[in-house]
Order: C-alpha cells, then sequence, then structure tokens
C-alpha cells in the first residue's frame, strides 16, 4: 500500500483489516494474509504494526504454506513488541517462525550456560540483538590513540566471544547487531572528528565487527545486522524514545519497530534462501521517459533518457544504472513490455545513453498479451519460482493486475517521479543476501544462457509435426544438439576448493532437495573427513556456457548398503538428463564399493514435489512408508534399488549406454557425456 | 460547565474505542476505576501498546513518569483532558 495522505490512508487500512477479518471468517486464510500484507508498509507506525500483528496472529499459519524457522532473540533491551511485529514481516518474507525470547538482559549468560532454554529450543538462528548499549566505548578528551584501539578490540572480543558456543553447539546461524551510534554526544561535531570520540570509536568497532564476522568459520553462518546503518536510514532524531529507554528498556523507538522487523525478515529469508532471484522491468516510462512506439528514438519528442533529454532523463538513466548493478551482482533481468518486439528493443541497441544493453536481459517479453501471462512465461522460461520474482511498472493498473493474479511476486509501489524509482525499489529490500560466491556474480549469465537454450528447445520441439514420436525424437536432438559435459568431482580433505559453494547449494536449495537436509560449511567439512561419507559435486557445461557446480550428493555407506543421504541439484539444469547422469555416477560408485543396494529417502515439504518421482523414476522400489512427524498428510517414502554389475564405472562412462536395471522397461538415457574418468 | 462535560464525554468514547481495538474486546466498557486487574489481557506489555494508541489518537505525547504511572481510566481521561486542553 503506498504511504498516502493521512485521514483517507487511515480510512483504507481499516477496510482492509476488517476485510483481513472477513476473510479469516471466511476460512480463506492466504486472502487475509494477503490483505494484511497490502495494508501495511514497514515505515507505518506501531499503532498499525501492531494491528496487524495482532489480526495475524489469529492466521493458522499451516494454511498459508510457509517455511517454518525456529529463532531466538537475545536482547539486552525489551524486545517482546517488536519480535510480534517480526512475526508477521517474516511470513511475508515467506517463513514462520517460532521466536523464543531469552530473559531480559541475560545474553551473555543464556549462551554460556549448555543447560539453558536456548539449547534446549533448538533454534536454527540466533540473533544477537545488541544495541550501542551493549559497546561502552567512550574516551576521555584527547585519549590516546593506541589505548583507544586496544579498548575497541576489547570490545569487539566480547562480543566475538558468544558466536563460537552457538555455532558450536547449535549449528544455527548468528545474527549480530552492530552498534547504533547515538545521535547526541557531549562532544558533538568532535565525537566524530577526533580520533578519540565516541562517533569515531565506534565507528572502528562496527568496521572491525564486519571484518571479525567474515573471518569467522565458518564466515557465512555470522551474518552483521547494520543496525546503525538502519537507525540513519530511519532517522537518527527520532530513533531512540529515551522515555520507553527509561520506563521499559526499549533500546528504539517504537514506531521504528515495522521498519527494523521488515528489514530483519528479508535478511532472515535470505538466510534461509527465499529472496528474490529476478527483477523483471517494464520499459516505457519505467526505465525511459515517454513511450518508444509512439515517440520513437530520436526526433526531438523521442523517448526521454540522458542528460539531453533534461533532468528526468537523468534520472532514468540512474535508474537503469541500478538495475545494472544489481545484474552485476547477480539479479537476473527480463523484460515484459507492451510494444511491438522491434520498437522495444531499439532503444537497447542504439540509444547511446542506455545502460542497459540486450545481453544484459535473460527473457526479453515485448508483445501485447497480459503483464501475468508474459510473467508466467518469463517464470518458466528461467525455470523459477514466481515467488523469486520482483515486477517493476510504473503503470499502477498493471501493478493491480498482476498483484491479484499473481500475489507470489513482489510488486513494489512505483512513485509518479523516475528521480524516486531507486529508492521505491530499494525500500523492498529484494535482493538480501548473507554472502556472495562467485557463482553469485556469474549467476545472470547462467540464466542467460538458459533462456537461449530454452529458445532452442522450442525450436526443435516445434520443428516436426504432431507425432508423440517425433517430438520425443526432437527433444533428444534437442538435448544432444547441447552437446553437454558433465563433470564429477568427489569433494574430500585435499580437494575441498568447492566446498564452501556446495554448502551453499544445500541450503539454498528448495525444490530439487530430496530431504531438505542442511548442513553448515563446517559440518559438511566434517562429513567430508569422515571415511563412511562421500560428498560428490557436479558441474555442467554445454556449448552456450558453463552452468558451473550445479549438484551435490551426500552418500553414506554402510556395509553393503549407500544411503543416499542428501541429493540437491540446482533448477536451472532441470529437464536435461543431468539427474540420469548423477544416478550412474552413483551406481558406479556404489558397485566400486562392493555395494549390494543404494538407498535414499523422500521427506516431503512444501516445495519439493518436483522430485516425489525421481527415485521412481531412476528405477528405485518404494520400500516403506514412513508418517512425517507432526504432519500426516505429508508421506516420507524410503527407495533402494540394486546395484547390477552393469552399472559398474565402466558403462557409467558411456552414459549413452541405455542402464540395464531390475526394471527391464526403464530406459535410463542422459544425454550428458563426461570426458574424464573421475576418481570415483 | 455542560461544555466540559461534553468534551469529557467525547474523549471517554474516544478512549473507549482505544480499548476495544488494543485489547481486540468490543465488549469493553470503560469505568473511570477500570484498572488492569478488570481487563485480563492488560499487562505491562500491552499497557505500553495502550499509552502508545493514546498518544497517537489524541496527537499527545505523555512524560516518562505517565508512561507507568498511569493506573487507571479515570486518570488516563483526566490526564487527557488535561493536556488537549479539552479540560
Amino acid at each position: 500500500m503506498s504511504p498516502g495522505n493521512g485521514e483517507s490512508r487511515a480510512a483504507q487500512q481499516r477496510a482492509l483489516w476488517s476485510a483481513a477479518k472477513d476473510a479469516l471468517a471466511a476460512g480463506d486464510h492466504p486472502a487475509a494474509m494477503r490483505k494484511l500484507a497490502t495494508s501495511i508498509t514497514p515505515q507505518d507506525g506501531f499503532q498499525a504494526q501492531a494491528r496487524v500483528a495482532k489480526l495475524f496472529a489469529l492466521l493458522p499459519l499451516a494454511s498459508l504454506g510457509l517455511r517454518p524457522i525456529k529463532m531466538a532473540i537475545l536482547a539486552n533491551s525489551t524486545v517482546d513488541h517488536f519480535a510480534d511485529v517480526l512475526r508477521f514481516w517474516l511470513a511475508t518474507a515467506g517463513l514462520e517462525a517460532e521466536i523464543y525470547i531469552a530473559p531480559f538482559d541475560t545474553t551473555t549468560q543464556t549462551v554460556l550456560d549448555q543447560s539453558s532454554e536456548l539449547y534446549q529450543f533448538k533454534p536454527e538462528l540466533v540473533w544477537l540483538f545488541s544495541t550501542c548499549r551493549d559497546v561502552p566505548l567512550d574516551f576521555a578528551a584527547g585519549s590516546n590513540p593506541e589505548v583507544m584501539r586496544t579498548k575497541i578490540d576489547a570490545a569487539i572480543a566480547r562480543t566475538i566471544t558468544l558466536w563460537q558456543p552457538l555455532l558450536d553447539r547449535l549449528n544455527c546461524i548468528v545474527i549480530q547487531n552492530n552498534a547504533d551510534i547515538p545521535a547526541h554526544d557531549r562532544f558533538g561535531n568532535m565525537a566524530g572528528a577526533a580520533a578519540w570520540g565516541t562517533r569515531t570509536a565506534l565507528r572502528l568497532y562496527n568496521a572491525e565487527l564486519a571484518f571479525a564476522a567474515t573471518a569467522s568459520k565458518p564466515h557465512s553462518n555470522v551474518v552483521v545486522f547494520d543496525l546503525d546503518h538502519l537507525a540513519s536510514e530511519f532517522g537518527k532524531a527520532r530513533w531512540i524514545d529515551s522515555r520507553y529507554w527509561f520506563h521499559s528498556k526499549h533500546a528504539f523507538s517504537f514506531d521504528a519497530v515495522g521498519f527494523v522487523a521488515h528489514a530483519a525478515a528479508q535478511l532472515i529469508a535470505a538466510a534461509k534462501g527465499l529472496s528474490k532471484k529476478c527483477l523483471v522491468i517494464d520499459l516505457d516510462n519505467t526505465i525511459w521517459g515517454g513511450v518508444i512506439g509512439d515517440d520513437g528514438l530520436h526526433s526531438a519528442d523521442g523517448i526521454r533518457l540522458g542528460a539531453d533529454a533534461g533532468a528526468d532523463g537523468e534520472a532514468f538513466v540512474a535508474f537503469q544504472e541500478y538495475i545494472r548493478q544489481l545484474k552485476a551482482r547477480g539479479v537476473i533481468l527480463a523484460v515484459c513490455s507492451k510494444n511491438d518486439l522491434e520498437n522495444a528493443q531499439e532503444p537497447f541497441i542504439k540509444h547511446p545513453d542506455m545502460r542497459l544493453r540486450l545481453d544484459d536481459i535473460a527473457v526479453f517479453i515485448a508483445n501485447w498479451k497480459s503483464k501475468p501471462d508474459n510473467l508466467r512465461e518469463i517464470a518458466a522460461t528461467l525455470n523459477i519460482g514466481l515467488d523469486a520474482m520482483v515486477f517493476v511498472d510504473d503503470n499502477p493498473a498493471e501493478r493491480e493486475m498482476v498483484r491479484q493474479q499473481l500475489p507470489e511476486v513482489a510488486v513494489p509501489e512505483m512513485p509518479d517521479d523516475p528521480a524516486l524509482f531507486i529508492q521505491a525499489l530499494a525500500a523492498g529490500r529484494h535482493f538480501e543476501a548473507v554472502t556472495l560466491s562467485a557463482d553469485d556474480l556469474e549467476r545472470a549469465r547462467y540464466y542467460r544462457e538458459n533462456a537461449e537454450r530454452q529458445v532452442q528447445r522450442n525450436a526443435f520441439l516445434n520443428s516436426n509435426g504432431n507425432n508423440g514420436d517425433d517430438s520425443s525424437n526432437n527433444l533428444a536432438a534437442f538435448l544432444d544438439s547441447l552437446e553437454m559435459i558433465g563433470e564429477v568431482h568427489k569433494i574430500d580433505d585435499a580437494n575441498n576448493i568447492n566446498l564452501p559453494r556446495a554448502a551453499q547449494l544445500i541450503n539454498k536449495s528448495n525444490q530439487f532437495h530430496l530431504t531438505g537436509t542442511r548442513y553448515t560449511e563446517a559440518e559438511l567439512r566434517a562429513l567430508v573427513s569422515n571415511q563412511e561419507y562421500l560428498v560428490y559435486c557436479f558441474k555442467l557445461r554445454d556449448r552456450f556456457g558453463d552452468n558451473g557446480l550445479i549438484s551435490v550428493v551426500i552418500l553414506k555407506q554402510s556395509d553393503s548398503a549407500l544411503h543416499v543421504d542428501t541429493w540437491v541439484m540446482s533448477c536451472r539444469v532441470l529437464g536435461r538428463t543431468m539427474e540420469e547422469f548423477i544416478f550412474k555416477v552413483l551406481s558406479a560408485a556404489a558397485f566400486d564399493r562392493h555395494c549390494k543396494i543404494i538407498t535414499g529417502h523422500y521427506i516431503p515439504s512444501a516445495k519439493n514435489k518436483l522430485v516425489s518421482n525421481l527415485y521412481k523414476r531412476l528405477g528405485f522400489d518404494a520400500v516403506s512408508m514412513a508418517s512425517t512427524l507432526g504432519n500426516d498428510s505429508l508421506q516420507s517414502t524410503r527407495w533402494q534399488r540394486a546395484v547390477t554389475t552393469q552399472t559398474s564405472t565402466d558403462q557409467s562412462l558411456h552414459p549413452l549406454q541405455p542402464l540395464q536395471s531390475s526394471h527391464p522397461s526403464l530406459n535410463l538415457v542422459t544425454h550428458v557425456r563426461t570426458t574424464t574418468a573421475s576418481d570415483l | 460547565m455542560a461544555n466540559a462535560n461534553a468534551t469529557e464525554t467525547s474523549i471517554r468514547h474516544q478512549m473507549n474505542v482505544i480499548f476495544q481495538s488494543v485489547f481486540d474486546d468490543p465488549s469493553i466498557q470503560i469505568f473511570d476505576a477500570m484498572s488492569a486487574k478488570d481487563v485480563e489481557e492488560w499487562d505491562s506489555l500491552s499497557h505500553i501498546t495502550l499509552v502508545l494508541a493514546i498518544e497517537e489518537s489524541f496527537g499527545i505525547r505523555l512524560k516518562t513518569a505517565e508512561v507507568g504511572g498511569l493506573l487507571n481510566v479515570g486518570q488516563l481521561i483526566a490526564l487527557v483532558a488535561a493536556r488537549t486542553g479539552r479540560s
């Protein structure tokens, strides 16, 4: 909802809340959640946040299909009201949170005492909600810089001593606040100008904290929450309401509660692999001023872009530059415009002030179909969920249509002045991340290449009549035309260069993930050293490009059985017979280890239906069904398959040979070849 | 005098709406001696929500001492009346 004018906005909010209540009464919980989400922005004051949190608490969360997360908040200030609001914002980010709040002002004891309730609760995320009050750095005028540095180091040491026990005992993600530098200091300007000033010291502390978190092992598990930056964004002058510090130890203003909760929710969602992946942009009046089809490129009244076109022409360039930078850090870009394709692409090719070029765009759709239809098409082409997309359009009617028809897509409210577009898009914090791997930076390229493959695939599939055989032949011909090369790498103590990316893939995968297991980098490191376990990662390249590391399999050998503990694969290589390739490698590994059977589990989650039939497809037999704890509707299944001599290493390295199996009708063909006989 | 009664009545009415909303109970009817022991949900946390709602609704700011010092509805109404100049 756009922050509009006072009275009418308040009335709109009340109407949405009563609509949410009606939907709740009617049992339509997703609709109730949508009404609540529409009714509020992070900037809204505490009354509205509390109201929404209260209505949200009435919703049976199981009906919303959210991913559960157990988290703890440890604070030396009061966070109870905040936690209620946080729960709501986490839900908008896709998470159903169970939150444990440690007793007020017991952070250190709670962490150090192994018998504390924290460890019984077993959270997967612990938020050390500290503030500047927990970092007592204060120096007399003219203090010696050496003394000051020693004290800053000591303050850092105090903060980080709490990380290791949490990481060791809980194998959790730790979120650590930095210090929200106070607005007032007795030295005034000097507090930030003098080497010994308190603001100087706290700035050093905050910088050192970022270094310490990055240096911690495994570093991806400690994330600094930049509270100081949030306080600045919100406005330091109103960040703290001292009355409620003195009265009840609330460390920041109630009116900042929604703002902080939203920022935290987006970061936590990112840590759980739920951040957005793709930005879909409209063209006319979104990335340039005017309508290309009407105004044209060069005439005096052509589209407005660049300094020659006036102030808003510069604003559009700045917005494009921001989008280009998002792409450079791994966000996939797509275009969805109501235009003729040729008109729409012309500025990308010819306009000198365009910052975005055609090869920045993974999928470019310009036609006259509805935007929701085109967004579905983009999601299908990129093989990502609609819930991984953000849609930016200057036209309120288009935004509304997408919100109504595709509620999973994030649709930021755009102001009518292009100078404010960056701010409006950034305010949603859709693209938060806790780490960036080399792969993230390459991601946009992978997806663009994938979209090119998709185009080729469609060309192959449509090249012959409608005969069923033809289409499967065409598919095979398409797959062969990709000239795919698979690589297998065993990860062990000696070869662990792929380990961080492997850990990241395990923790980010939701759809192609048979068991939902999560391993931190440290745990994975321990597993590869363990004789009982085998960890493989797989890479795939083809004539369109390199997909990088796209699958990880963790195997556990016990006597004559090889058990698939974890199998994740990136959805960007689905439908390429990579699963069959991987299975052949697993079979060969089993054969080489004299195993008689391969076993595996499928543990259903809200998102992994995609692989419910994977084992069946690969010729496994279901051996038992076990009810998953607490949810009778989700059946966990156990599968096994005999290892036969035909699945030996030799055979597997000729992957185009059909694989013999106990199911004679099975014809496991992979179109992925391998060039090197890896050491299995 | 009649005028003062009228404003007191309007404050009381507005206050009742706030109570119903904060405690999410449309059946609440406030009275002067009403205090935390009369409303099940009125604890130290919801007290702050209540105070914030009153501040926002009447456009006033309570002093630090007043935030925790207000023990019943009568005191709240008197304070709002004094602060809004409606008494």
